[in-house]
């Protein structure tokens, strides 16, 4: 899986994040400080870092420019409890890889690790396969097997992020981030009447599902074969 | 509080009244002064000219004094005629008066004159004149005249100044205690208000003075406060009453299963409607403070160019299959080529997917809702139209507060925070939101944005906090389009 560091303060929430990430099946250590956390951070072998933002003894976006100074390009992600949305883009310009408001669910958490440790399949490719799955870009057409399937751009752009990630959980707010590219917590079951939409689209009567929901967190696009 | 004569007021009417009394002696003084020099001008030119006359004709000198003499009345006119050796002649001057020049210029005596029937006189005015044959003729007039008049300015000075400086002292007195009894007032209600009763008003003055303009603004500013504490407060409230629901059904929840709950998948239900419950406490709070951060202009970092018409376009699309659901069509007028405002993508695109959920919330299975985007000379205009129910005109005002759900909203899902956060956009933008009604029925939702007209964008101002109200009008009558 992947070894994790997390930089927080609070001993209560860091048990309960350490507790939950290791069920998950993560190795995690944990530095209660700023000094101990860059130290544990300088260190290196880790393949994500969890920075609070703000810490004991020093800022957490201190820490993390002063690590991608030196070069170091390991992804990280901040927690905060500031919800002003410049604190966010401040810790983006810092070099952080995503960031994540306090409170968050701890599956929220978790989805954005593993978005991290993932690289996107095919980065670079205009035509991803999955299973009978098959969408090409640059024509913007999707097929499932035989069937052509009739996709809005948004969809298409849904479908995409989803293909990059097979049977990976992705979040209503990643999606919402990443399709969109708006960050906000729609009021309504947005989301998921887009989902819904394309899953339609894409499981034709009596072909086996390939949105599957992920309770209480998001979606996960699974190989049909 | 100071006592009565240090305050201010009375020390500025004392000055005043001293400042008077001052300038009134220099007048007084100036005209006794012009005046006097004047009378002793005319007195000297009378006893030159009498003096030329008198001694012009030697056989006419004698008559000519008695003539002179004669004229007076107050036995204030002196003549006298003189042998060359120095011998009285004629006139009521017995010597000739020492060290006179003998020129016909008059010259204040230097030394008593001797003057028949009567002590030495040393206040009389003199001139003398040696005629070619040797006599002298000098002529004296009393400066009596002169004198009296002085005693009289100065008796006159004397009662007018007493009465004036009393006459300023009163009028400073009243003066400064009617400005008094304004602040003794204003000061009871200041302190009133310090107290904490808000509700306190300045007394008010009937006269258009500075004082009067300054007490009817610190009322409008006590009007202002009062309203926004009155605002703070009923938040408060709202927010605790919000809050304390769902924590309550939390509880009862918690209570409830683990006394009841016989086996694992019942705990883990309750469990997630307990999360359920708590999330929505937590969205409400995360929705508060966001709204404060903008109504306090801390976002202005992510202002760049933005274009009204993708924003809008995109809140739409994300509301598409939502409004299909209910069968509801999402119609579009949006103008091509509009240039792009100085704003907040994020939150534009937020606000107007806030007005579009509404709309999508209060338009009935089958509505039409319809999205407008023009420009008008140096604005653009958002309307954001349905056609549901509309809002009643009395409530028209509240609905960009915070926690405020029209009545058969009050149970339905959301926090009433939907359209505060808006007008807080809207305000932060400053840009200005109406509420109106729609044509034929529904209401219509109206943002205006000012284009700055060199560059196209308008770049809001620094500064002063938006406030939940601000920018927010309520308009009374149908929209003209």
């Amino acid at each position: 899986m992947g070894r994790l560091l997390l930089v927080e303060d609070d001993d209560e929430t860091a048990e309960e994040v350490v507790g939950d990430l290791r069920r998950r099946g993560y190795e995690v250590e944990r530095a209660a400080t700023g000094p101990d956390g860059r130290a544990a951070a300088f260190a290196g072998g880790w393949n994500v870092i969890i920075l609070d933002r703000l810490l004991p003894g020093c800022d957490g976006l201190s820490v993390l420019q002063d690590l991608r100074k030196a070069g170091d390009r390991t992804p990280a992600l901040l927690l905060s409890a500031l919800s002003d949305v410049d604190e966010r883009i401040r810790g983006l310009r810092a070099g952080g890889d995503d960031y994540l408001t306090k409170p968050f669910a701890l599956g929220e958490l978790a989805a954005r690790i593993e978005a991290l440790l993932r690289r996107p399949v095919g980065a670079k490719e205009a035509l991803l396969r999955l299973g009978t799955l098959e969408l090409d870009l640059v024509s913007g057409r999707g097929r499932r097997g035989r069937r052509e399937l009739d996709l809005l751009p948004r969809e298409l752009k849904l479908l995409d992020y989803l293909m990059r990630r097979p049977g990976q959980v992705v979040t209503r707010a990643m999606l919402f981030e990443e399709v969109w590219n708006y960050r906000f917590v729609p009021k309504s079951n947005l989301i998921d009447v887009h989902i819904g939409r394309l899953r339609r689209k894409l499981e034709a009567a009596g072909e086996p599902p390939l949105i599957h929901s992920v309770r209480g967190l998001g979606f996960a696009l699974m190989p049909d074969d | 509080m100071t006592r009565f004569p240090s305050t201010t007021a009375f020390r500025w009417s004392f000055a005043i009244a001293l400042w008077t009394a001052t300038a009134s002696l220099i007048l007084f003084a100036f005209i006794f002064w012009q005046t006097t020099s004047l009378e002793r001008r005319e007195n000297d030119e009378t006893i030159e000219r009498q003096l030329a006359y008198i001694a012009a004709d030697p056989t006419e000198i004698v008559p000519r004094i008695q003539d002179w003499l004669g004229g007076g009345i107050h036995a204030d006119r002196f003549a006298g005629y003189f042998a060359p050796d120095g011998r009285h002649l004629a006139g009521n001057i017995t010597a000739i008066p020492s060290g006179l020049k003998r020129n016909g210029q008059v010259r204040d005596s230097t030394g008593p004159v001797s003057v028949s029937h009567s002590e030495p006189r040393d206040d009389l005015l003199c001139a003398a004149l040696q005629r070619a044959d040797g006599h002298v003729v000098v002529v004296a007039l009393s400066d009596d005249d002169i004198e009296r008049a002085k005693d009289a300015m100065i008796r006159t000075l004397g009662l007018a100044l007493i009465p004036m400086i009393l006459l300023s002292v009163i009028g400073g007195i009243v003066l400064s205690s009617r400005a008094r009894r304004k602040l003794v007032a204003t000061e009871g209600a200041v302190a009133a208000v310090m107290r904490g009763d808000l509700g306190q008003r300045l007394p008010a003055g009937a006269g258009r003075d500075e004082f009067d303009r300054l007490t009817a603004n610190v009322n409008t500013m006590l009007d202002r406060i009062e309203i926004l504490v009155d605002e703070v407060r009923s938040v408060g409230d709202a927010i605790a009453h919000d809050l304390r629901t769902p924590l309550t059904r939390l509880r009862a929840r918690l209570e409830r299963s683990r006394d009841e709950a016989t086996s694992v998948e019942e705990l883990r239900q309750a469990i997630d409607r307990g999360l359920e419950w708590l999330d929505q406490c937590l969205g409400l709070i995360t929705a508060i403070l966001r709204i404060g951060e903008i109504e306090h202009g801390r976002r202005r970092a992510g202002f760049r160019d933005v274009s009204l018409a993708d924003c809008l376009t995109e809140a739409a699309e994300v509301y598409d299959p939502l409004a299909e659901a209910k069968r509801i069509r999402i119609d579009r007028a949006i103008d091509e080529g509009l240039p792009p405002i100085w704003g907040d993508r994020e939150l534009l695109f937020e606000a107007l997917a806030n007005l579009i959920d509404n709309a999508v919330k209060f338009t009935p299975v089958g509505g039409r809702i319809h999205l407008s985007l023009r420009r008008y000379g140096d604005e653009l205009e958002i309307g954001i139209d349905d056609n549901g129910a509309g809002i009643p005109l009395a409530e028209r005002s509240h609905v960009f507060q915070r926690f405020y759900r029209a009545e058969p909203e009050r149970h339905s899902r959301g926090n009433g925070l939907g359209l505060s956060l808006v007008a807080a956009v809207v305000a932060l933008h400053d840009f200005t939101i109406t509420l109106e009604d729609a044509v034929p029925t529904g209401c219509r939702f109206r943002i205006v944005c000012p284009l700055d007209g060199a560059t196209g964008t308008a770049r809001p101002r620094a500064g002063e906090p938006a406030l939940v109200s601000a920018g927010v009008a309520d308009q009374a009558e149908a929209p003209g389009s």
